[in-house]
């Protein structure tokens, strides 16, 4: 039985839905389809108990008492000409990241208002403690909807990367699994590893040379992983929070008016401003580990 | 009404070892690694139980000393650093940082 099939978002009276009685593959099917025909690539879904790497305090019962999935959705991808440009602000301004989020949005409706399950978009922003709710990436790749990198992103092995959004549910649909294959490293990869001890992401962001990382790659796996978290905020969120704090911090310091005047008028002060109006969400503001990565280089390659 | 904040011989005191345990250099962080391998952070109130002090003052010296480890510098460099690999790729798409199998696949 496919339960309220046919009824609209926002027609479901909660008491009406018998969980013995629902065909929770059908609802599954169902809602990805609408995941699918709003414009996800992949999805997913993880059994809520499952997240047992993940620190007490950011599993999805901690979200929603009672979680039993966590579907996941992906998609939203910069656009192939967006890699192309020369002109690296180029990408800072037109992140994608919300539109993902706005689909999780809306699948978390569905299921409140048409299945009649507790559903609870996970936030994309950050707690007070600077940290994420919960693992969106965890949850992607428990769900099979990509893998961890070297790089550090979920990368899916025929798109590569990807934005991911994800909704914790009392709703207890039918759990998929991780990829029995890693999509990194990238079989090209592996063979640049093995005569140069490097990646295309470890060569364009080094951490022995002022970069954020490193790995090692044993098998056609990744068995070591070094990531410096401080320096890739400074790249990632180059004009946003971190950049703020620090110009101001400047500015406090200095006693000369003229010279305050300077910093605060300054390109990358002003440009942080205007990148903290833009913002809605959060901003991806480097995306040179992956612009070079192989995987997904299909769709992104055109005439 | 005021609001928290660790006083600076507090967080001089602890804000290396927070860094260390909280991963700032993420050293084999990853769930997929070998489990052998494997090295997760502790979280606030691991550490804070290491180290014998609140979670909450935990929180506040790691929050601080994330900020606290690159000068303003590093971000004025990673404008540059940016600008360069964007521009690299652009000219040379994937032979900027792996040639020889470019221009292996050219010759297949």
């Amino acid at each position: 039985m496919r339960a309220q099939s046919r009824k609209k978002p926002g027609k479901t009276d909660p008491a009406e839905t018998d969980s013995a009685h629902m065909d929770f593959e059908g609802a599954k099917a169902e809602i990805t389809g609408i995941a699918h025909k709003s414009g996800a690539l992949v999805w997913g879904v993880v059994a809520a108990d499952a997240f047992e790497a993940a620190p007490e305090g950011r599993r999805p019962s901690d979200l929603l008492p009672r979680a039993e999935s966590v579907l996941v959705v992906g998609g939203a991808q910069p656009r192939a000409g967006d890699w192309q440009s020369p002109n690296y602000q180029h990408m800072e301004v037109t992140t994608t990241s919300d539109r993902i989020h706005g689909l999780a949005l809306r699948l978390a409706r569905v299921v409140e208002d048409h299945y009649g399950y507790y559903a609870v978009c996970v936030p994309a922003g950050v707690d007070h403690g600077q940290q994420p709710f919960m693992s969106i990436a965890m949850a992607a790749e428990l769900a099979g909807c990509g893998s961890k990198s070297l790089a550090g992103p979920v990368l899916h092995p025929e798109y590569g990367f990807m934005y991911f959004g994800a909704i914790v549910t009392t709703m207890p649909l039918p759990a998929d699994g991780p990829l029995e294959i890693p999509a990194c490293p990238a079989p090209e990869c592996v063979e640049m590893y093995s005569s140069e001890g490097l990646t295309p992401c470890t060569r364009v962001c080094p951490i022995a040379s002022g970069g954020c990382l490193s790995g090692r790659i044993e098998d056609g796996r990744i068995v070591e992983r070094q990531y410096d978290v401080a320096r890739c905020t400074t790249r990632v969120q180059n004009y946003w929070v971190p950049g703020f704090q620090k110009v101001l911090g400047e500015t406090l310091r200095e006693r000369d008016p003229e010279k305050q005047k300077m910093i605060l008028y300054s390109s990358m002060f002003s440009r942080t401003l205007w990148s903290m109006t833009y913002a809605n969400v959060s901003q991806g503001q480097c995306a040179e580990c992956m612009r070079v990565c192989p995987l997904g280089r299909a769709h992104r390659t055109k005439q | 009404m005021g609001f928290y904040f660790v006083d600076p011989k507090t967080y001089k005191k602890y804000k290396d070892r927070v860094l260390e345990l909280s991963h700032a250099v993420q050293i084999n962080f990853q769930e997929h690694l070998p489990a052998g391998n494997r090295q997760p952070a502790l979280s606030d109130k691991q550490i804070a139980q290491r180290l014998g002090i609140e979670e909450h003052v935990v929180r506040e010296i790691r929050c601080v000393a994330e900020r606290d480890k690159y000068p303003i510098d590093e971000f004025e460099a990673a404008i540059h650093f940016k600008d360069k690999a964007c521009r690299d790729y652009a000219a040379k798409g994937m032979s900027s940082v792996m040639s020889k199998y470019v221009k292996r696949a050219k010759k297949e």
